[in-house]
């Protein structure tokens, strides 16, 4: 097999692309991880719940208002979907003994009622969202498509976002103090119980976004989010829980193995290759890359 | 009356560990607790600022009844606690945590100037105010936990064990600027271990055994050292 410069920016491309995604997804996981120390099993429905909510909004066979109005109103509505989903899954067992298993189970039982209601509203028929431009870009004589490119670019653009919102805004402020020092946040006057549906809400949006860019490459279906969760838990363990930059640059790097695995090994082997490698970075690195004590 | 604790009665789970307790304080006094570790000090402020349910009691601050209110209704009255050890948010920058003292409704607009006056008070935090918390030293991490209690604009400013674990010489500089706190009009509730250092900064003190008030020192008394460590070890002893 000759290696050229084609196929290794092909390569670059598809690691970027998946890994853009990872690290959409697995910044809401790692953000709901660190504040309320859960994992939320629906994050992967949230994200389908996006990309059929954007395809409802902008397609001719649901309401037809275009991308320009299908892609705000599913962010907003998964937004509050996230907000919705914590008041009725996590809320009623926060302080209680164990919540923490019994909001795998809630999530979890909350992902098959969403995955199952989609079936049953928008039918088995696989969707596509139109694509925001069409056409390719030539690197060095490869074509790379837009809307890879498109991945590639918003997901970063997203992530920075978000970093500012952690760091300027006074929300932001006090989710990364009901993070850091749950007691000392009461004590300063933030009121844990309305941050949290709010964290929710963000890690929403976060998943919406993912859902809308992966629905504009692959086919929309109600397991969608069920593969890129699994990533996206393996991303966070990997990047070290609770740490945002690990959690991105772990995206990045996992993105970047299954695209270089999967290229010279196959498909079939590439998920080998990555738990190899999660391996490795465990029995090094207990906490991850970034991870804390 | 500023402060007015009544029969106040709470624990944890099975145990009770403020057994009807009562004291008072007034506007613009400062006033320190004492005792033995173990014997609800801490718990006291705990349930007085609403991290820790009261079983039975009443607690008046400003002649309204706080007790079980919660933590963020009580903070935005004006009765800040600035807890025991490291209270700080670690891995935020001094600014960040001093932003975040002033998070109440009541403080927030004001927090540029309170900003300045921290600084004011304590010079050190000024020039590290870019360095994570966590990177400070001890006492300079007390500096910061009192700085985060003042951005909340406090009526009444619960202290505990404000000289933890400090050098002589840190502990000093920090007496000077809790007496400064006191001269700019702030009602005190000091806990400390170090009698000499309550000595130095109030009119008055309690002495706290198992949850309850043993023992207080009347304003006009003047307090002397040995009185007071007699009538602490005498009750420990006996």
């Amino acid at each position: 097999m000759t290696i050229d410069f084609e196929r290794i920016i092909a390569i670059l491309v598809s690691g970027l692309v998946s890994g853009s995604l990872y690290a959409l997804m697995a910044s809401g996981l790692s953000l709901v991880w660190g504040t309320l120390g859960m994992f939320n099993f629906a994050h992967g429905a949230l994200v389908m719940l996006g990309a059929y909510a954007a395809w409802y909004f902008s397609n001719p066979a649901g309401l037809g208002g275009g991308l320009l109005l299908g892609i705000p109103a599913a962010i907003v509505l998964i937004g509050v979907g996230g907000y919705v989903l914590y008041v009725l899954l996590v809320k009623p067992f926060v302080g209680r003994p164990g919540a923490d298993l019994i909001v795998i189970i809630t999530t979890i039982a909350g992902a098959t009622f969403l995955q199952n209601g989609v079936q049953v509203v928008f039918g088995p028929r696989y969707k596509q969202l139109a694509r925001v431009l069409t056409g390719e870009v030539r690197f060095f004589n490869t074509a790379v498509g837009f809307q890879d490119l498109i991945v590639i670019l918003v997901a970063p653009t997203m992530l920075l976002l978000l970093a500012l919102f952690l760091k300027r805004s006074k929300l932001g402020l006090a989710i990364r103090a009901v993070e850091q020092n749950y007691d000392s946040a009461q004590l300063v006057g933030i009121n844990a119980g309305q941050v949290y549906p709010l964290t929710f809400a963000v890690s929403a949006i976060l998943a919406a976004i993912a859902g809308i860019l992966l629905g504009g490459l692959f086919f929309i279906l109600p397991t969608m989010g069920s593969e890129p969760l699994l990533r996206a838990f393996i991303v966070v363990v990997f990047g070290g829980l609770g740490s945002l930059p690990g959690t991105i640059i772990g995206a990045y790097i996992i993105g970047l193995i299954e695209s270089i695995s999967g290229f010279f090994l196959t498909l079939y082997w590439a998920p080998v290759v990555l738990f190899a490698v999660l391996i490795f970075v465990m029995i090094v690195r207990p906490t991850g890359l970034m991870g804390r004590e | 009356m500023l402060l007015k604790v009544e029969n106040l009665v709470a624990g944890y789970g099975k145990f009770e560990v403020i057994r009807s307790l009562s004291l008072e304080i007034s506007k613009g006094e400062s006033v320190g607790l004492f005792g033995p570790n173990g014997h609800g000090k801490t718990t006291l402020l705990r349930c007085i600022s609403g991290l820790v349910d009261a079983r039975s009691g009443d607690v008046l601050f400003q002649g309204e009844n706080i007790k079980n209110h919660t933590p963020g209704q009580i903070v935005d009255m004006g009765l800040i606690h600035v807890p025991q050890g490291n209270t700080l948010f670690p891995r935020m920058t001094v600014l960040e945590n001093l932003k975040l003292g002033a998070y109440s409704r009541r403080a927030w607009e004001k927090r540029l100037e309170n900003i300045s006056r921290v600084f004011k008070l304590f010079p050190r935090l000024e020039e590290r105010k870019s360095q994570y918390a966590r990177t400070l030293s001890g006492g300079e991490r007390q500096m910061l936990s009192i700085g985060l209690g003042l951005m909340g604009v406090p009526d009444l400013l619960m202290l505990d064990e404000p000289s933890l674990g400090l050098a002589p010489k840190i502990k000093d500089e920090l007496g000077q600027a809790i007496l400064e706190i006191a001269q700019s009009g702030v009602t005190l509730l000091i806990v400390d271990q170090d009698i000499e250092l309550l000595l130095g900064l109030c009119q008055r003190l309690y002495l706290i055994e198992k949850g309850q008030v043993s023992l207080e020192t009347e304003e006009e008394e003047g307090i002397q050292q040995q009185e007071v460590l007699e009538m602490y070890f005498g009750r420990v002893a006996q």
